[in-house]
């Protein structure tokens, strides 16, 4: 029994250890790729020797140090730079190299990755536009082939009567837009915020002029819903996110809130993504913990901005339903920390300004800028570019989830890299925790109560459910990745883990179902398991892995519940249920073996 | 309805004129003329609060301006 016990230690001590680490990996391999853009390539270096070093001398003093330099060009004879490969000590064999007299330079090799840098006299002003890993995301996509419906104050689109185009939209693509305030077709900008908005997500760039835009091979769909003081009605905004979605429209940018909820535009929001838009909504400028409508609704994206420390600003909203944060700019330093994008002059319709703006709207177009690039890059629906989205977002503070930041920060260049996948990547750290937590269950069972540790894990009755609970079956995508209709569904239910089932039954809204994220599934199977002595197994499965997976929610504090009156609630709730489930699988367990 | 309150601009979304009323909230300004808008005027407004109004501003309820009175 002594034996049974320490090998349990060992297998919880194994079990957490791997948990651990798979945990501290998601912010360092993430915040690596995202703070620098060039990698080190594995056991490779190199070395410049002054110039004129021949190779017969480096072969001579490359034995001291156990690896193998060529030259890497035929410039190597020149310049003296050489590479080496399979080095295994990298940083030990750096530092006897450059002791060497002949060294001038000694270190890893480096893999720089491509990036664009768009002649726009003030694209160095554009903080932001690196903030969020433009000048790689550039090399992925442009923004070619989508449409992006900006319902604003309109845009300096085209000249008609006193209205101008502001120069920096000049060769961006227009797409037959509408005035809902106006009742007619010429949604000209008599404002500036649209105009602004819309140089953020497609300024012409590249063009030797003012500033760059984000999707600037995309077309925009200008629809003037705001007056010129900057109001607007529910019903013009339903109409016109509505128009979009029938017109052709990727992507919906709707830098406005307020007035409550309103069914009506809740109903058009359903609908656009019903259809395959993504609809992107700013989190509100009063700076407190409630975000505005149309953001809160559960089909839009709700936007929070950022500042250039990528702390949120002050004015930001935030909330439960926040879904990513974006440069929204903090003006509180100076004029710099703004968005800086052409518009028109507000005072005069036909005057081009280039302007520094600060608000959640300017955020809310980065990201669908971003989502722009995402559906030219080959995402179709709304459920994959806010996948890629989230999953690309940079985490703040390590969290994948929090009322401030939503998934994170947005990062164009991830984002991208995770469209076109076959396969998404399973999770397996909640399997790891369940694993953790079922050494625990076992261990505080007497030695007559228990079944063995091994027998338990090999019989599929357990394992299966165990594992269904946590992961979901893990190759189904890969396996079924081309399916359509009934199959499809069948492998996204198959692909996620039991407690995200939610997600498919309800939607995807930001907010997991909390019946489903809670004890509920096993608890009802345990009393199943009263009366059919063989349902044990699979109930205790269900349990331990229920237990696992809200324990790594909990810990990851990821996402936010639905109905809790109060956020604060979500981290409680998933605790008490996860040590509900462990006593549901204990005792599950305990009668299994008492058999 | 009657509001007091003092006359603000606040630098957000290319500039927005806000009531900071004395009952703690911030209303976006609607109508009133160039007077109004004056930087650190107290005033008391006669208007009503637009609840169903949108707008880029998102700092808080619409205030429609209809008649107001600087104080001192």
């Amino acid at each position: 029994m002594s034996i049974l016990r320490l090998n349990g230690m060992v297998l919880l001590a194994v079990a957490l250890g791997i948990a651990a680490c798979s945990r501290g990996k998601v912010g360092p391999t993430k915040g690596a790729s995202s703070d620098d853009p060039s990698a080190q390539i594995p056991g490779a270096i190199v070395v410049d020797f002054k110039d004129g070093t021949t190779k017969a001398e480096f072969d001579a003093w490359e034995k001291d140090w156990g690896i193998d330099l060529e030259f890497n060009s035929i410039e190597g004879p020149q310049d003296g730079v050489t590479i080496a490969v399979g080095v295994e000590d990298i940083e030990g064999v750096l530092t006897k190299i450059r002791a060497h007299p002949a060294v001038e330079a000694a270190e890893p090799l480096k893999r720089y990755q491509a990036t664009f840098t768009p002649n726009d006299p003030d694209f160095p002003k554009q903080w932001n536009l690196r903030q969020i890993r433009m000048p790689e995301a550039w090399e992925r996509s442009r923004g070619k082939g989508a449409v992006v419906a900006v319902l604003d104050t309109g845009i300096a689109y085209d000249d008609y009567q006193s209205f101008r185009m502001v120069p920096d939209l000049k060769g961006i693509k227009f797409v037959k837009g509408y005035n809902f305030v106006a009742d007619d077709e010429h949604p000209n900008d008599d404002h500036g915020h649209g105009t602004h908005v819309a140089g953020t997500i497609a300024q012409a760039t590249n063009n030797k002029e003012g500033v760059a835009g984000i999707a600037f091979e995309a077309a925009l769909m200008p629809l003037k819903v705001l007056d010129q003081s900057g109001m607007g009605v529910s019903a013009d905004i339903a109409d016109a996110i509505r128009f979009a979605t029938d017109h052709g429209a990727n992507v919906i940018n709707m830098s406005l809130g307020g007035g409550g909820y309103s069914r009506v535009i809740e109903r058009a929001v359903a609908y656009a993504r019903k259809k395959g838009v993504t609809v992107v909504c700013a989190a509100g400028n009063t700076g407190v913990g409630q975000v505005a409508y149309p953001a809160a609704y559960a089909g839009a994206v709700a936007v929070s901005a950022v500042g250039p420390s990528g702390k949120r600003a002050v004015y930001s909203s935030f909330g439960k339903e926040l879904d990513i944060a974006a440069p929204g700019g903090d003006k509180r330093a100076g004029p710099e920390g703004g968005i800086l994008q052409n518009t028109i002059d507000r005072r005069n319709p036909s005057q081009s300004v280039y302007e520094s703006f600060q608000g959640t709207s300017m955020a809310t177009a980065h990201v669908s800028g971003v989502a722009a690039l995402l559906y030219a890059k080959g995402a179709k629906t709304p459920d994959e570019v806010e996948q890629a989205l989230f999953d690309g977002a940079t985490p703040v503070d390590g969290k994948e989830w929090s009322e401030e930041y939503g998934h994170g920060l947005l990062n164009a260049d991830e984002s991208l890299k995770l469209i076109g996948r076959s396969t998404t990547v399973a999770d397996w750290r909640p399997f790891l925790v369940a694993a953790a937590l079922l050494v625990l269950v076992l261990l505080t069972l007497g030695a007559r109560q228990r079944p063995g540790y091994l027998n338990i894990l090999f019989s599929p009755a357990f394992f299966i459910p165990l594992l269904l609970a946590t992961v979901g079956v893990f190759f189904a995508r890969w396996a079924f990745g081309g399916a359509t209709g009934a199959v499809a569904s069948a492998v996204d239910f198959a692909s996620l883990p039991i407690p995200d089932w939610q997600r498919i039954i309800f939607g995807r809204g930001r907010l997991a179902n909390p019946l489903f994220y809670s004890a509920l599934i096993p608890l009802v199977g345990s009393i199943f398991a009263v009366g059919w002595r063989g349902l044990r197994p699979v109930v205790a499965g269900l349990a331990i892995g229920f237990a696992g997976f809200l324990s790594y929610a909990a810990w990851a504090r990821s996402p936010g519940l639905a109905y809790l009156p109060f956020n604060f609630l979500a981290l409680p709730w998933l605790i008490a249920n996860a040590v509900l489930c462990v006593f549901v699988a204990r005792a599950m367990l305990k009668k299994g073996a008492g058999r | 309805m009657k509001l007091t309150g003092t006359v603000s601009l606040r630098d957000l979304e290319g500039g927005i004129w806000v009531l900071e009323g004395d009952d703690g909230r911030t209303y976006e300004i609607v109508g009133g003329d160039r007077r109004l808008r004056t930087k650190g005027q107290r005033i008391q407004v006669e208007g009503e609060v637009d609840a169903g109004a949108a707008s880029l501003a998102m700092v808080g309820p619409v205030l429609k301006v209809k008649s107001y009175r600087p104080l001192r």
